[in-house]
């Protein structure tokens, strides 16, 4: 430890420094009263008089608020797991993910929209005159039929399309029909008709 | 809408218990105990100051008299025989290789950090470059670039600047530097593990700790190596009086590892507590380890370059203990409108109000010491570094204080001014403080000047300039996202894509950071390969 060397640059330093003893100054002790002031009227206005049993005594229903019938929202449905790819205008993105306004999948027969959802596809799809070589994921093991229904629905009655409502027998016998399928439709090619 | 109204009847139904105490009286009792309790402490300990003040000064201060700015033309100040300049020099003998060592990591990690940065910057406005590599995606690259920061570029440089300034004030050489060597080599190990886990997509899924707890594990144990020639050195010091520089660098090594181990240890905290808990950490690590880590550097270099003493030790205790006590309360403020108790949110608000209090006593403190010396800012590198650095911790910090209300909080909530607001505080005080303790120690422990003299204003301006469009741009952009969002008649979309021109100034501003960073470490390496050429006056800034 005992060895060392002074560098011209340790030389030529200041003294390390020390403090003064200088007086805080008085608009400083001003701010002190000021802020502390300002949160004592905070904490006296806020509201949080929360009943301390919030948060355990309440279940779920009544959390989630009134239901309406059971209705299934198609639109909501839509915003959680289609708006990502297609957008929340229909328009998709161009060359990457087809467009739902005005598809001719969509708005044609209703059990080919079901069987696509249901299974999903990977390969070419030729959508108004552009030709799409994506993946579409299968919603048939997430969602029930009765959401499925809702959500073509939803999809086909918005941004311009005016197409029926898909029922949920529809979405039940396009189940059945393609229950065999275990990948999703590689292509146009696999479809059913859409007309 | 229809929660609120949900809301309101299940009120209507909730009956309160007769005597329940209300959660007002008391969390305001308790506050105003609690800070009175604060200010007699306060006032005690300035109280018993004045008995050894006489005492710690002789102590402290060598009997060279006050010198002049550090300036070629003004020659030596002090002789050989001297006996402060004979412990300077055996505490920089003692501690020169280790702090040469968390130097160089701090080096590589700023450059990764920048590299991770801007990357995530660009992917905000152009999503589909370089879209195909998993780990160059936004969710992995943004937490690789705070990672970096947070574990790599932030503590090495504080932690090798604390190592130098701690035997200096101690006037005790280092005592069980290897520790601390293999400390930094595990901490280092552990990163790199840390980074890569991310980077494959392993994560605990919680902001600032996203390192897997197993990972963790080294950094525990790396970080108490660190820890134990400070604290070894500590017991063996031959000062009675502790400069406050040596409270903050103290206090931040015993804070770091209280909270980076609670934070981590799996399976304490769920649900809400664990929401509470991530920010109880995500904002300590910020006021409880950089920000002391940074203050004690400005305390320590700002009055050594210009040759004055710290003005007020009163002012220093304010500042000091107002951020010790305060501070830990204010992370709650990160879950204003989540499902957290309504107490600790304004507990958590009140007290960020309350850390105008140490930042204006710092503010003023510095400024009474700066005061008609201010052409110094100028020439010395490291004050212009400190010196920037200061004026953006009070800026920062008076910015979050407001930002903390409901009120601002409703607009700057989960948008990119809270960001903006991150880097100021992060790049705009504390790295920069730190880059100007690098300029004044590299000479010291390499016994080399800093070849170009351009080459450190470039660096400061690139950075200056960088974090300026930077903290601009992102500001304007997040407040304007922030009334898209609650504008209910506008699409969500609207408040993404308003941000795009913005965004894109971010990526201008961090790219011209990372140019300054380039610079910084290119002319380290210049130093290191001998470009100063046995020159001994310091490489001073005329003219930038």
């Amino acid at each position: 430890m005992s060895e060392f060397h002074i560098s011209p640059q340790e030389e030529r330093e200041n003294p390390d420094p020390y403090e003064g003893t200088g007086p805080v100054p008085w608009p400083m002790l001003a701010l002190v009263a000021l802020v502390f002031g300002f949160c004592i009227v905070y904490i006296t206005r806020s509201d949080i008089e929360t009943p301390s049993d919030w948060g355990d005594g309440r279940d779920s229903s009544e959390l989630s608020g009134a239901k309406e019938s059971g209705k299934v929202d198609g639109a909501a449905l839509f915003a959680s797991l289609c708006v990502a790819c297609h957008q929340a205008n229909g328009q998709g993105l161009p060359g990457v993910f087809p467009p739902l306004a005005g598809s001719e999948w969509v708005l044609g027969k209703d059990s080919t929209a079901a069987a696509i959802l249901l299974h999903g596809m990977t390969g070419e799809l030729i959508v108004k005159g552009a030709t799409y070589n994506g993946v579409m994921p299968a919603f048939g093991s997430q969602l029930g039929d009765e959401q499925i229904a809702a959500l073509l629905s939803y999809v086909r009655s918005q941004w311009g399309n005016s197409s029926s409502a898909v029922s949920v027998e529809t979405v039940a016998r396009a189940r059945e029909a393609h229950k065999d399928r275990t990948a999703p439709f590689a292509g146009e090619k696999e479809l059913p008709a859409r007309d | 809408m229809a929660s609120g109204a949900g809301g309101a009847n299940v009120a209507a139904t909730c009956i309160q218990p007769e005597n329940a105490l209300s959660t007002v009286a008391i969390l305001l009792s308790a506050f105003v105990l609690s800070v009175t309790a604060l200010l007699v402490f306060i006032w005690s300990q300035r109280s018993s100051m004045f008995d050894k003040s006489a005492k710690a000064a002789e102590v402290i201060f060598a009997p060279g008299e006050i010198g002049t700015r550090e300036d070629p033309a003004a020659g030596t100040a002090l002789g050989l025989g001297n006996a402060e300049l004979v412990d300077r020099a055996r505490a920089d003998a003692s501690t020169a290789p280790l702090v040469f060592f968390f130097f160089c990591c701090a080096f590589a990690w700023l450059l990764v950090a920048s590299a991770a940065g801007l990357t995530a910057s660009i992917r905000l406005h152009e999503p589909d470059w370089l879209a195909h590599q998993p780990w160059l995606t936004f969710g992995r690259i943004r937490t690789i670039h705070l990672n970096a920061v947070a574990y790599g570029w932030a503590p090495m440089a504080g932690l090798g600047i604390a190592l130098f300034v701690i035997p200096r004030l101690l006037k005790t050489p280092l005592v069980g530097a290897p520790f601390a060597f293999l400390g930094a080599a595990l901490w280092n190990a552990a990163l790199i593990a840390g980074l890569g886990a991310i980077a494959v997509g392993l994560s605990d899924g919680l902001e600032w700790l996203e390192i897997p707890w197993q990972i963790d594990i080294l950094f525990v144990i790396g970080g108490a190596l660190v820890g134990v020639p400070l604290v070894l050195t500590l017991v063996h010091r031959r000062v009675e009086h502790l400069y406050v520089s040596v409270w903050y660098m103290g206090c931040a090594l015993f804070w770091f590892p209280v909270l980076f181990l609670v934070a981590n240890v799996p399976g304490l905290h769920r649900g809400v507590q664990q929401a509470a808990m991530n920010w109880w950490f995500g904002h300590n690590v910020l006021g409880l380890f950089y920000t002391p880590l940074a203050l004690a550097s400005v305390y320590y270099f700002l009055p050594k370059i210009i040759g004055r003493p710290v003005q007020s030790y009163n002012l220093s205790l304010l500042g000091f203990w107002g951020l010790a006590f305060f501070y830990g309360q204010v992370g709650g403020h990160h879950l204003i409108g989540g499902p957290v108790p309504g107490w600790l949110i304004s507990l958590s608000i009140v007290q960020s109000m309350m850390m105008i209090i140490p930042v204006l006593a710092f503010t003023v403190n510095q400024h009474q010491t700066l005061k008609g010396h201010l052409d110094a800012l100028r020439t010395s590198p490291t004050l212009r570094f400190i010196g920037f650095g200061g004026l953006m911790y009070t800026a920062s910090s008076i910015q979050g204080s407001f930002e903390a209300l409901r009120i601002v909080n409703a607009v700057a909530h989960f948008t990119h001014f809270t960001v903006a607001h991150a880097h100021l505080g992060l790049y705009g005080f504390v790295t920069m403080v730190f880059f100007g303790a690098i300029y004044f120690i590299v000479p010291r422990v390499s016994g080399r000047e800093w070849p170009s003299p351009g080459l450190i204003a470039a660096h400061f301006w690139f950075a200056a300039i960088g974090i300026t469009i930077y903290f601009v741009s992102l500001t304007i952009g997040g407040w304007l996202q922030g009334e898209a969002m609650l504008d209910g008649s506008r699409p969500f979309m609207d408040s993404v894509t308003l941000t795009a021109p913005y965004l894109k100034w971010r990526s201008v501003g961090g790219a011209l950071m990372a140019v300054g960073h380039v610079i910084f470490v290119v002319h380290f390496v210049m130093l290191l390969v001998g470009r100063s050429a046995g020159r001994v006056q310091p490489a001073l800034l005329r003219n930038f």
